[in-house]
């Protein structure tokens, strides 16, 4: 089976994807992730996900938030005037 | 579990380490308490927020503001999402529970949603002023945030919020290009709204606050609040505003005081006694009840073939 790696170091990080391995069971995929992924202590946390039990999202399904620019706001307009209000006080 | 503390000095030792907590670590009970309550009612505030920007969707004038208050809207309300998720991994409440504790009137949001929006002016000094004061405090948790799952949904939040304080500005900015008429529409919301946004940061923090004491806020509510005086006061004079301060005063060093806070409203809200507590949260407990055939259908549909 494979198994994909997320290691997560203490504080303030996130689990971050690493790669991927392949093992006969939990047990081993556990014992090969530490041995091939952590082996100078990379991260304080391991998990491990099946490949197969990840549900995929793909670039079409997610592409339509591309295109939503109401959701963004450049605040150009708004930067220019508090630009000009500092000038102005100086 | 994965970690565990002897004592509330080791614990505080290494939270003042810089130590990050984690969600399936033995987490001292008050600490965990404490750290529930408060994200309980920033996700409370969020999704209470929603409800009144949702509100303003058909009431606001023109296509293009419709667009971003029906995305500030979607906002707000997956804040809530992911806010209750992180409380709700904390194994106090559900957040079923954290929801109907909310709409039964037994929690606490934010001070700002117990008051009514009377005008779309209204609309845009909550999205100018109160998202500012909301930012703010929020950037002071992100800053120094114990909680490691807080605090990294903290950093999503954020740039949101960014979103909507820049459309508020945006707004502000039109309405004082405009007519006479939406300058005094938001000079009247403005007297509204400007000393709700202030109290958002409450009273000055006591001497032993633990949430200061486990690095959840990083700074005392009275610096926070000054730093927000210093930067809107004269930001609301710069497009031509009058601050609704009477006692308002500027020292030698350029430095504003809006004088003596009644801190009576902030209290009233905390208690569900605001001007509009009640119809805020009858009509948020009325949408839940409307909204069960959803919940049951998703339920259904979530049963195995």
């Amino acid at each position: 089976m494979i198994y994909e790696v997320f290691l997560k170091k203490d504080g303030r990080d996130e689990y971050r994807h690493a790669g991927a391995l392949e093992a006969a069971n939990d047990e081993l995929a556990l014992v090969l992730a530490r041995e091939s992924y952590l082996r100078r202590a990379e991260g304080s946390r391991l998990w491990l996900a099946r490949r197969d039990h990840i549900i995929e999202g793909g670039t079409d399904f997610v592409a339509p938030n591309a295109d939503k620019p109401h959701r963004h706001h450049d605040g150009q307009a708004v930067a220019a005037h508090r630009k000009q209000v500092r000038e102005d006080r100086s | 579990m994965t970690r565990s503390w002897n004592t509330m000095e080791d614990f505080e030792a290494f939270l003042n380490d810089g130590g990050i907590v984690e969600v399936d670590d033995a987490m001292p009970e008050d600490y965990r308490k404490a750290v529930f309550t408060f994200i309980e009612m920033h996700a409370n505030s969020e999704l209470m927020g929603g409800l009144t920007e949702r509100d303003w969707i058909p009431k606001t004038p023109g296509l293009r503001h419709k667009m971003s208050v029906l995305a500030k809207t979607q906002d707000e309300i997956g804040h809530g999402h992911l806010l209750y998720m992180v409380a709700a991994d904390m194994g106090i409440k559900t957040r079923t529970e954290m929801l109907e504790d909310l709409f039964a009137g037994k929690s606490r949001f934010h001070n700002v949603f117990h008051y009514k929006a009377e005008t779309w002016g209204d609309q845009v000094a909550i999205a100018f002023l109160v998202d500012a004061a909301a930012l703010a405090s929020q950037q002071a948790v992100f800053k120094n945030c114990s909680y490691g799952p807080y605090r990294r949904i903290l950093k999503r939040i954020i740039s949101e919020e960014g979103f909507h304080m820049r459309l508020g500005e945006d707004r502000m900015m039109r309405i004082a290009n405009g007519t006479d008429l939406q300058r005094e529409l938001f000079q009247g919301a403005l007297d509204r709204w400007f000393w709700p946004s202030l109290q958002l940061f409450g009273p000055d923090s006591k001497p032993g606050d633990l949430l200061l004491r486990w690095h959840i806020k990083s700074e005392r509510n009275e610096v926070l609040r000054d730093r927000w005086v210093q930067k809107f006061v004269p930001l609301l004079q710069s497009y031509g505003f009058s601050v609704p301060c009477p006692d308002l005063t500027q020292d030698e060093d350029g430095r504003w005081d809006v004088g003596p806070i009644d801190w009576e409203p902030l209290k009233a809200t905390l208690a569900q006694g605001g001007p509009d507590s009640k119809r805020r949260i009858e009509q948020a407990a009325r949408n839940w009840e409307r909204t069960q055939w959803v919940r049951t259908a998703m339920d259904e549909l979530a049963v195995p073939a």
